[in-house]
This record gives structure tokens, sequence and C-alpha cells, in this order.
């Protein structure tokens, strides 16, 4: 669908270099740079605020008191903290299996990603055919398509091949609905490795295997942990698979998990369940902050190359 | 610099590599295809054959031809409706997204230090569970108890304006499409931000000295350089945001009335309140082709620009 | 583009999916009979399992995971899956498409919908009528939790696990700030809200998110007006909103709103946010069912309040055909049992969980759906306990039921978004009626043919 030539510099090069905001409001031909910048991050303060306000609301809410959360203004300061919610959290839920259920499921259907996006890419962008631009707009026709539409035929085809009720079941449509945008993702990669690389291995008598082994794949290092980390966040927290595909306690996912805290009703344990989510968001959010130098990487240079 | 990136570039021969069988395009190429097929193509048209057929799920299926795409197109005002307001959240979410993505990403140009850490802070909200941001939400807007949001205007002076945005059908909309817009700009900012730093730094210095005032600088410089990286982002974010489900379904479920539904989740409802499969197939297959013409009028529109 | 082998390809492709979903669509291969209850054969210990509705810790669940682990002493073998959703939506999507894949469980929960009166003229659920009178037990079941199950033909295809009453709570001190006193006739609250409305008060304490709420209070008025049968007219297009029970409903809630009954942004406060409104001696009253007495009526309640609450049912209305002692008492969700997986076991099993559920279940604190049992009042019960209980005693034959089980569901949906529009003034009492009345004409057909 899109290819886009590349603005061929490398970001890090010049990061170092002061610039002034680009986009300010009016022309304005003279304007002081010390009032720009003052203001420019005064503004970088207020958005990094409310990005990160939310978290720690949450994890306020976890520590209070059910009849704080309940009375009391939401956001003010508790009046007393407790440890009461984790308590619940952990008797009631089955937090544990939920975590490993979600990384089996999540690990699961990362591999099937990266190792289908990078073969799909590479036998489109670098082996090439002659149907491949077709073969390409069907892969890509997939970012489009709004995931309800395949529950009910998925679920009566499952549970026709006896695959309802496994890790399977949302594995493979998770892959099937991420595959579109890593093999987006990979083939933009791949257009940027110098044919003349290609060329070299290929006189030395290197095969599509060998060199799909020896150089793409190592080349492509931070496409796959980008592809791997923007998909992780949407398969951690998938609800829509799970909750169709999935009957069993055992087999139950983190979102399935959170509802064991809704009562007779719709009556909800919030303090227990905001506690439950701190404790399930830690995992993620840990693997977050040591991939994420690799993550914005990997997304800034398929931006550029993308 | 080069332009048109739509098109396929000049160089396309069939192959970057000289020697390759058959048999290994097959090898790579089979597997994706095979669990792409099984897991999204075939649903998709076992969807596109029941849009034409009344099915409730349990009783026998009925063909009906065209009567409910007749129907839909002619008789559902839900269904219009809930078109509208998917424009009207597509817009808000885009605004938010874009706009917002592009106006931090040229902040981040201007600080000298910290980048890394804001960067990583602006993705946050990202990771956090739908369920916690629905509820999170909620409680910004709440009149009772006094949410954050009419909290604050009351502070500044702006007490009239204070109400239960989600009750409130003239507010609704844009209250649960602000939540969505506002998760997701970090992923947008990261990708715009990559793009503006590669603007050469020689193309925005010659500018200067010849006088050109910062907006200047911007539309004629920057914008143009970073349009093909735009185009994507703007593909991505329209896609998204024509799918976008789960948090106005969580936060108001469609209400008050209809003023939030979105098409999605008045398929989700047909298919799972009403049994209505066939009638929630065809449904689909509209999200489907509205997704296809937005990609098509994005491509038209901004090609032609940047061809003026 | 033009390929002959692949159009080839995708025709084919189309009719192995028609005939995919064709197949699916046709499996009512039922095993057995569902009126035949008494299974010949041999008991054979195996797994069964229940997909159920209820919450994770409940009591329903804790009582019936010790039954079946009694069960399975003297039945090696046996045991028994229990698979909830406690959220209702998330429930009714999981057991569509399960009944869609013609894969329902042994066991499974649900409301006398029309989707599942459906299910049981197809003979996809055991007659439950016929099951429990085999099995000895139709007798000890309250009436009214039984007729709570049954559709409108009469028929019973599910089995009740409580019972419960639905009261409005007040604040004793709340009424007397603002001077007003309990309510004679429906049609005095109005003039009530706007009293305490005056006083500061917010009168009525209403969780609009969940939807089913809001949907009790256009019942009330057709209820007392034309009893039970309006709702089974007008959820099949023979009676409408436009006559005059649905009128009175109409106006009723119109007149709600406009007296602000509820309070402001009702629509997107949940359960607990209303719950806590009353319980926090904000608002004054509060209509919910027994299944919170141990919130309402035990020491757990907020001190500040605790000794001001009380509570009054359904008021009656002037002309009213039903009696004070007729309102909704809901024996909730109820337990169908399938019909192709009916076996030996499972009806032995059923007769040994449901002789020993009752005792079980009073002894919790909560109503039993049978009357040979007592239900034992809790340490740390307020004397309102015992008089909320004592209610059950003394109940007439006719009951509300909810209407959220009884319209069609896409009727249902649209009446819930109405109806808050109506309360919020964002739609008139005529354009209600009328769109309603347009919604199940096109609607009802379709579920009641």
């Amino acid at each position: 669908m899109i290819t886009h030539p590349a603005p061929a510099t490398t970001p890090a090069v010049r990061t170092a270099a002061p610039r002034p905001a680009p986009a300010a409001p009016r022309p304005r031909r003279r304007a002081r740079p010390a009032a720009y910048r003052t203001l420019s991050r005064l503004l970088v303060v207020i958005i990094v605020v409310a990005q990160v306000y939310p978290l720690a609301w949450l994890f306020i809410t976890s520590l209070r008191t059910e009849q704080d959360f309940a009375s009391g203004n939401p956001f003010a300061l508790p009046s007393a903290l407790t440890l009461d919610n984790y308590a619940r959290a952990f008797a009631v839920g089955n937090l544990g299996q939920n975590i490993l259920n979600s990384f089996i499921v999540t690990m699961g259907a990362n591999l099937l990603i990266v190792v289908l996006g990078m073969m799909a890419a590479y036998a489109i962008q670098v082996l090439g055919f002659r149907l491949s631009k077709l073969v390409r707009g069907i892969f890509l026709m997939g970012i489009i398509v709004p995931v309800q539409i395949a529950l009910v035929p998925l679920f009566i085809d499952y549970s026709k091949i006896g695959l309802l009720d496994t890790y399977q079941s949302m594995i493979v449509p998770l892959a099937g609905f991420a595959l579109p945008m890593s093999v987006y993702l990979f083939s933009s990669f791949f257009e940027y490795i110098p044919r003349e690389t290609y060329e070299a291995a290929s006189l030395d008598g290197a095969g599509p295997y060998r060199i799909f082994g020896l150089i793409t794949l190592p080349l492509s290092l931070n496409t796959v942990v980008t592809v791997v980390l923007v998909n992780s966040i949407f398969i951690w927290n998938d609800f829509i698979f799970a909750n169709t595909f999935v009957l069993t306690e055992g087999l139950k996912t983190i979102p399935l998990g959170l509802q064991n805290y809704i009562g007779t009703m719709g009556k909800t344990d919030w303090t227990a369940t905001f506690a439950a989510v701190c404790v399930t968001v830690t995992p993620l959010l840990l693997v977050f902050l040591v991939l994420n130098k690799a993550m914005i990487q990997g997304l800034e240079s398929g931006a550029t190359k993308g | 610099m080069r332009r048109g990136s739509l098109d396929s570039p000049a160089r396309k021969a069939h192959t970057m590599l000289p020697t390759r069988s058959r048999i290994s395009v097959l090898v790579f190429l089979l597997p994706p295809l095979l669990v792409y097929g099984a897991a999204v193509l075939f649903p998709i048209l076992q969807s596109l054959v029941l849009s034409f057929f009344s099915w409730n799920g349990i009783g026998d299926m009925e063909f009906v031809g065209l009567a409910n795409y007749v129907h839909m197109l002619t008789h559902d005002d839900v269904f219009w409706r809930s078109f509208l307001n998917a424009l009207g959240y597509l817009a808000i979410c885009l605004v938010l997204q874009l706009g917002g993505a592009l106006v931090v990403a040229s902040l981040l140009l201007s600080l000298r230090r910290g980048r890394e850490l804001v960067k990583t802070l602006y993705l946050l909200p990202a990771v956090i569970s739908t369920v916690a941001i629905a509820f999170l939400f909620e409680r910004i807007y709440s009149i009772d108890p006094v949410g954050l949001l009419n909290q604050v205007l009351s502070w500044v002076g702006l007490g009239s304006l204070e109400r239960p945005w989600l009750s409130d059908v003239n507010t609704v909309l844009a209250a649960v499409s602000a939540p969505e817009g506002w998760r997701f700009t970090g992923l947008y900012m990261l990708i715009i931000y990559a793009a503006l730093l590669a603007v050469p730094r020689e193309l925005e210095e010659a500018a200067i000295l010849d006088g050109a005032s910062r907006w200047q600088l911007f539309t004629k410089i920057r914008f143009p350089y970073i349009r093909p990286v735009w185009i994507t982002t703007t593909i991505m974010a329209t896609t998204y945001g024509l799918r976008g489900f789960d948090i106005p379904y969580l936060m108001t479920n469609g209400g008050p009335g209809q003023s939030s539904e979105l098409v999605t989740t008045y398929m989700y409802k047909t298919a799972f309140t009403s049994t209505d499969y066939g009638y929630a197939s065809t449904i689909s297959v509209f999200i489907v082709a509205e997704c296809l013409v937005a990609v098509g009028l994005i491509v038209f529109m901004l090609r032609r620009k940047a061809d003026a | 583009m033009k390929h002959p082998l692949r159009s080839k390809l995708r025709r084919t492709a189309a009719v192995a999916a028609v005939a995919a979903l064709a197949l699916a669509g046709c499996g009512t291969g039922s095993a057995s009979s569902p009126t035949n209850v008494s299974p010949s054969g041999q008991i054979v210990p195996r797994q069964i399992s229940w997909l159920l509705s209820r919450p994770a810790d409940g009591s329903v669940i804790t009582i019936m995971k010790k039954l079946a682990d009694d069960y399975a002493k003297d039945h090696p073998g046996f045991s028994l899956n229990l698979i909830t959703t406690p959220d209702r939506p998330s429930y009714i999507q999981k057991y569509e498409t399960l009944a869609a894949a013609d894969k329902l469980p042994e066991l499974f929960d649900t409301d006398a919908t029309p989707f599942a009166q459906q299910l049981a003229k197809q003979g996809k659920m055991m007659d439950v009528n016929k099951v429990l009178k085999d099995l000895g037990l139709y007798d000890s079941f309250r009436p009214a939790a039984l007729d709570y199950q049954r559709f409108d033909d009469g028929s019973l295809y599910m089995v009740p696990m409580q019972f419960e009453l639905e009261y409005f709570w007040y604040n004793k001190s709340l009424f007397q700030k603002a001077g007003v006193s309990v309510p004679k006739s429906l049609n005095d609250i109005p003039a009530m809200c706007t009293a305490l409305r005056k006083a500061g008060i917010t009168p009525i304490a209403l969780d609009g998110q969940d939807q089913w709420p809001l949907e009790r209070y256009v019942s009330y008025e057709p209820f007392r007006a034309a009893g039970p049968d309006y709702i089974t007219s007008l959820k099949k297009g023979q009676a409408k909103f436009s006559d005059a029970p649905g009128q009175k409903a109409v106006n009723w809630l119109d007149a709600l709103g406009k007296a602000k009954c509820f309070s402001e942004g009702f629509s997107s406060q949940g359960y607990s946010d209303a719950q806590n409104a009353f319980t926090s001696g904000q608002a004054a009253m509060y209509n919910i069912g027994t299944w919170e007495l141990s919130s309402l009526a035990t020491d757990k309640l907020n001190a500040a309040v605790r000794n001001d609450i009380d509570f009054f049912t359904l008021p009656t209305t002037p002309e009213s055909v039903t009696e004070a002692n007729e309102f909704v008492s809901p024996s909730g969700i109820g337990m169908a049992v399938n019909a192709k997986t009916y076996d030996p076991l499972v009806a032995d099993f059923l007769k040994f969980a449901l002789t020993k559920y009752p005792a079980e279940y009073a002894a919790t604190g909560a109503l039993a759906p049978t009357t040979n049992v007592q239900t034992t009042i809790p340490a740390n019960a307020t004397p309102l306990y015992q008089k909320a209980l004592d209610k059950a005693k003394d109940l007439g034959t006719k009951q509300i039921m909810p209407w959220d089980t009884q319209l069609d569901p896409t009727s249902n949906t649209r009446l819930q978004q109405e109806l808050t529009l109506l309360v919020q003034g964002n739609t008139s009492p005529a354009d209600f009626t009328s769109t309603m009345d347009s919604t199940i004409a096109q609607n009802a057909p379709k579920f009641f043919k």
C-alpha cells in the first residue's frame, strides 16, 4: 500500500543541537528564544503530568480503604493507607495463574507475529515474486479490519476443530490480526537494507535461507523489539478474544481475571480491582522500562524508514 | 527530495536476490499466509456470506439476499446516528493523536535535556489496561462526587461549565473520544518526532537565512519533508479510530440514548445482545468498506497536495 | 483482478463457508428428549460443567463446590467444573456463542428471555417442571420463585437458586428534614422528590450505568394499572406504549425526571456510586433487593445512618389492580439443564445437590428458593434484617417480571436508551412513545413468531 523513500539520515547523529519550537501558532519574526524555551518547558511539564498522573492515581487508589474511596473526593490524598485491597485481590482472584496465562499468550502470539511477519516480509520484499504486490495488498487489508467481525465465525470454526478453550484459540487470532502491521513494519525496514549487501552475499554463494539467517535477521533486531513491545501492549490487555474463546478458570488471562471482583448484580470491588490492576501491570511495565530504549529506537527508525 | 512516496519506487524490480527459487518463496510465504488466512481472511469471508442471511445463532439460517443491506441503509436510524458519531469520534481522536503528537514532538525538539525521560513517560498510558482507563475517566468526568474536570473548572472560575460530562448528550461523544486519543498519542508522537529529527539541518538554516518565519519554516520545509511519515501515521490513526470500541463500550455503552454509539459498538450489540448475526455481519462489511474508503481518501488528498 | 483459478477458489471457499455455518445452525441433534427425566442406565461418574454468571466468591458457588466434593466422595471420578463470568453482558455473549456452536455444557445459567425460550423450543433444555417433580422437590419450592423462571406459556425450564425481594430503602432522618413521609401512592413520588430537592437532598440514588435499575421504574405503573399481562402483550406488539398503562409509565417517568428525582449524571453512575450515595446519607431513597441485606441491615452499614434506615414496598396507586404485597420478587438468574447431555449421572447429582442446597444456602443468611428451610440471621444483623425477610411469608400471587428479561433484546436495548433520554429530559413523552412502539413492532415478530 505505502512505501516511503527514506530521508536517509540517522536520527541519533543530530540530537544535541538546540532548536526553536517549529509549531508556533502565528508567524512571528523575531521571538525571544528564552521566553520560548520557558514556555515550551512549561508545556512539556504539564503534558508529562497529564500522562503520568493516571498511573499515580491508580496506585494511590489501590492503597485506599474502601470507605475512603466510596465517600471521599477521589482525587484527594487518602486519609489512611492499607494493603487490605491487595490481600483481597489475591484471595478472591487467581492472579498468579492469570499473569502466567497472559504471559504464555503474549509470548506465543509474539513469536508467531515476529517469525511469520518476517517470513512474509522477506518473501514479499526481498525474494519477490510475480504476485507480490497482490499478496502485500491482501496482508495490508488486514490492518483495517475490525477484529469483532471475526468473533462468531471463528468461534464456530474453533468449536468444530476442537480448538475452543485452549491457548491456541487466543494466540492464533491475536497473531493473525497483528500480522498485517508486522508485515508492514518488516517490509518497510527490509526495503532499506542495501541491495548491495544481498548481492555481495549472493556472490559468496549464500542462498535465500542463509541470507535470511545471516543478514536479514540480525539486522532487524530493533524492529523485532518494536513489533514485540507494541503488540505486547495490545495482547496483554486483550479482552475480546479471551472472553470469547476461553471458558476454564485455569486459562483465564488478566483482563478476564479482573472480572472476578464483580459481585452480585454488577457491584464491583473497585479498590481490589485496582490493586489487581497494579499487580498485573507491573510485569509489562518492567519489560517496557527495560526495553524502552530499543523500542523507541525501533519505532523511530521504523518511522523514518516507513 | 523524493516525492510520490505512494507509487512503487522506480527501482521496483521483482527481487533483491539474484539467487532464489520458487520453493524458497513458498517456504517463506506459505506459513504466514496460512495463519493469516485461517484467522483473518476465512472469518471475513464467512462474515460476508453471513451478511446475506438472517440468523439468530440457534435457529435455521434464512437467505434474505440484500434485505440486511437495504434495512441498514434506508431504515435504521440508530445505524446512521452511530455512523455520524463514529466520524465525530474519529475527528477528535485524530486531532488529539496527530495534532497532539505533532505539538509534543516539536516541543521535544526544543528541549535540551530529558528528552528520553519525557518520551518514556509519554508512552506510559498505552500500557495501562482499558478497564482502568475507563474507570479513571469516569471519575474525572463525574459531577457527583465532583470529579477532577469539574473541580478544575470551578477553580478557574468556569463553574457554569460544570456538568456530568458523560450524561450530557452534547458532551458525551467528546468525553469518550478524549481518553482514546490521549492514550496512544505517545506512539504517534515518537514516530513524528523521529521524522522531524531527520529533516536536514542545512535546509532549515538556509530558510532561516532567507528570513522565513517559524510558521513558514514549518509549512514550507519541515512538513513537506515528513509528509510520507505523516501519511502513514494518519492512516494508522484513522483506521484505529474507525475501529475504536472498548473505551466507549466500557464507559457509556453507547449512551445516554445513542449519543456515544459507534458503528463498532452497535455491531457488537447487534451480534451479541440482539443475536442478529446476519445483520451484524452486514454492519461489519460496512465497517470494512468504510475503512477502505477512508484510506483511499487520505491517500488521494495527501498525494494531491504533494503534487500540487 | 481476473484470474480463473482464484475466482474458482473463491467460489469454493464461499460454498464451504456457507456449509460450515449452515451445519452449525442446524445442529439440533439432542441425544435425549427434554421430557425424559429419568434416563435409564448406569451412573458413570465424569466431570460435568456449569456455565454460570454469579460472583466468584459468592455463596452459590461456594456451596455448590462443597456439595460437588461431597458427591465425589461416593462417586470417584466425578467433578463439577464451575465456569463463572460475573459480568452479565460478557456472560450473555459467551452463553449465546456457545449456544450458536451447540456447545453448551451440562448446566448453564439463563434468565427467562426470548432467546432462552427459543432454546427450549428446540428441545435443548430439560423440562424442569418434570425434573423437579421426578426428583420429588417440586413442592418444596416457593411458587413465586418458580413463577419467576417460567416462560409466558407457563412452562418451566430453569431451576431458581435464590429468592430476593426488592424494596425502596429510605433514610428516615432525611425524610424528616424535608418534611415528607413514606409515599402512599406511586403518584406521590414526584412531589416528594421536589420537596427533597428543596431541602438539598438527592431524592433517589440510581445506578444508571447498569440500565436494569432504571428499567424497573418503567414497569411499576403498568403493573399497578393493568397487572402482569401488560408486558406480556407489549413485548409481542399486541399492546402498545400508547395504551393507557404505557402512557401512565411514560408520564410518570417524565414527571420523575422533571422533579429531578435522580442525581445529576445518574446515567454515568455505577452500582457502587449509587449505593454509596445512599449509605453515606446523601440520597434519601434507594431501590434494591435483599441481596444487599448484608450491606444495608448489618453493622457493616455506616454507623452514621444505621439507625435511620428503613424500607417500604412498592407503593400502590388509587386504581391499582394489584395488591401492596405484590411487587418485584425475583429468584435471580436460573440454572438450565442441557437436554443433550442429561444422563443418569446428571440426574443423580442434581437430586443430591438440589436436596441439600437450600439448607446450606439459608445458613448464609439469604432467602432460599424453597420453603422447607429457615434462614439464619447473621450475628451482626440489625432488626431490619428480620423485617426484610419476613415479607417473604406474605406475598401475593402476582409479581412484576423485570422487563429486561421479557422484551426481545433489540427492543430492550432501545428501551433502556430511550428511558435515560426521557428521564434526562432529552426526549418528549410523545417521541418516546412513538419510537418505542415502532421499535417493538419491528423487532418483536422475529422473537415471538
